[in-house]
């Protein structure tokens, strides 16, 4: 099993939508430094994607400093910096677009999305 | 980049009907090329002509750097093909099987075949009269996957077949990316199997070749268009020949534009051709909705002052 979790969307591109999925789960703490990344194989073959598009995901994500390759003995998630405060906000801003172009599309007002967002979030504390 | 495939103006005539016309294309070496059209669109025609079953009426074809009339035992040795019925020694057993195919092919691999064996699921000594469709697929494609073929030819290898062994057959194909060197040529009438496997993409209907483009780029250039107007506002009489399937329901012009290019331009020129648009909304679309949008388009003649 892969260590983050992915449902494609259509449309993006296959590569951004995994590097996205990598970016999130290595913020949200669902993979940590030192973590062991799959192999190009075992991604293409988990996602059912084009092996060439794995190849491209762990090269971007290697080039970007989120993965190490350690010869002989695979890629890693990098031990270097964890996410600045800035890299979280960037990673959310996606997020944040596709909610706020949703609720347009349902005509919802700002007040509604924000209480809707407050309740998710008093929620998820609850349920700790 | 070389080609694993090429056909220059190929072109089969069956009687006084034209299967496959002047279809001309090139398969890059390293790549999951999807053939996809609808039933009866020459796929399968042009796989048999590749595969040297078939002669072509004109034009030519080559495979691995071969004219495919000229193909033979040291190039099919290096070529997996699996037909739409595929054919197996129905008093066999699968162990008989690959023990009788194993001294023809040089390259064949023992233990890829055993591996395979067990991730297709496939018993070693039952009859395969007595495997199910599915079972039989998946029988064929070991056959032709166990000497490592560099490339891999399959005619609709997904028809009839339950998702698990689709999910299975697709992990089987998959097996082969370790190899140095490996591409794959897959037809099929639904290509939602393929839609995150290929990477590249040709649409074949009525024995044309519609298109054929790698896959990033084919998803750049349709976008789903939704374009309102307030109250009372005309549309203007001719619209853009890159329309394509327009439709209208109440204040609202639904259409998929084939001219995109992904960035900030597309909703300026539609903005331009419809001056009184109060608000367009573009959304990629799946490889799937493509070739929807682009089958119905082939079941209609074509208006006329389109330039097609």
């Amino acid at each position: 099993m892969l260590p983050f979790s992915l449902v494609f969307k259509p449309g993006a591109s296959v590569h951004e939508q995994v590097v996205f999925a990598v970016k999130k789960a290595c913020v949200a703490g669902q993979l940590l430094p030192g973590d062991p990344f799959p192999s190009v194989r075992a991604l293409s073959q988990e996602l059912r994607i084009n092996p060439n598009t794995a190849h491209k995901v762990v090269a971007t994500l290697v080039n970007e400093g989120l993965l190490e390759v350690r010869p002989g003995i695979g890629t890693s998630i990098a031990r270097a910096p964890a996410a600045t405060r800035a890299q979280r906000r960037a990673l959310l801003q996606e997020e944040t677009e596709r909610l706020v172009v949703e609720a347009r599309k349902l005509s919802l007002d700002l007040q509604e999305v924000i209480d809707a967002v407050h309740e998710r979030w008093r929620k998820l504390d609850g349920g700790r | 980049m070389t080609s694993i495939i090429e056909t220059e103006r190929l072109t089969r005539r069956y009687g006084r009907t034209e299967a496959v016309r002047e279809l001309t294309l090139a398969v890059p070496e390293g790549s999951i090329f999807a053939f996809v059209g609808p039933n009866g669109a020459g796929k399968t025609t042009t796989i048999k002509t590749l595969m040297n079953i078939l002669e072509p009426s004109s034009g030519r074809a080559s495979v691995l750097g071969v004219d495919s009339r000229k193909l033979g035992p040291d190039q099919l040795r290096q070529v997996g093909y699996v037909s739409e019925n595929q054919e197996l020694p129905a008093w066999m057993t699968l162990a008989q099987l690959t023990a009788y195919l194993a001294p023809l092919y040089p390259t064949w691999d023992a233990a890829f075949a055993e591996q395979l064996r067990r991730q297709l699921d496939l018993p070693p000594d039952r009859k395969l009269r007595d495997f199910s469709r599915g079972m039989r697929m998946k029988a064929a494609l070991l056959a032709s996957l166990a000497y490592r073929p560099r490339l891999l030819v399959l005619d609709e290898p997904f028809a009839g077949l339950d998702a698990l062994i689709r999910y299975e057959v697709i992990t089987g194909i998959l097996e082969l990316s370790e190899q140095a060197s490996w591409s794959v040529f897959i037809s099929s009438h639904d290509i939602h199997e393929v839609e995150r496997l290929a990477d590249w993409v040709g649409i074949i209907n009525e024995g044309r070749l519609h298109l054929a483009e790698p896959v990033p780029s084919l998803l750049g250039r349709f976008r789903q268009a939704e374009v309102s107007f307030p109250e009372g506002a005309a549309l203007p009489a001719r619209l853009p020949a890159d329309w394509l399937n327009t439709e209208t329901a109440g204040h609202m012009l639904r259409f998929v534009d084939a001219g995109a290019s992904g960035t900030a331009d597309d909703e300026a020129r539609i903005r331009a051709a419809l001056p009184g648009a109060s608000n367009v909304a573009l959304t990629p679309m799946t490889l799937e909705a493509i070739f929807v949008t682009l089958a119905r388009r082939f079941r209609q003649p074509a208006p006329v002052g389109d330039g097609q």
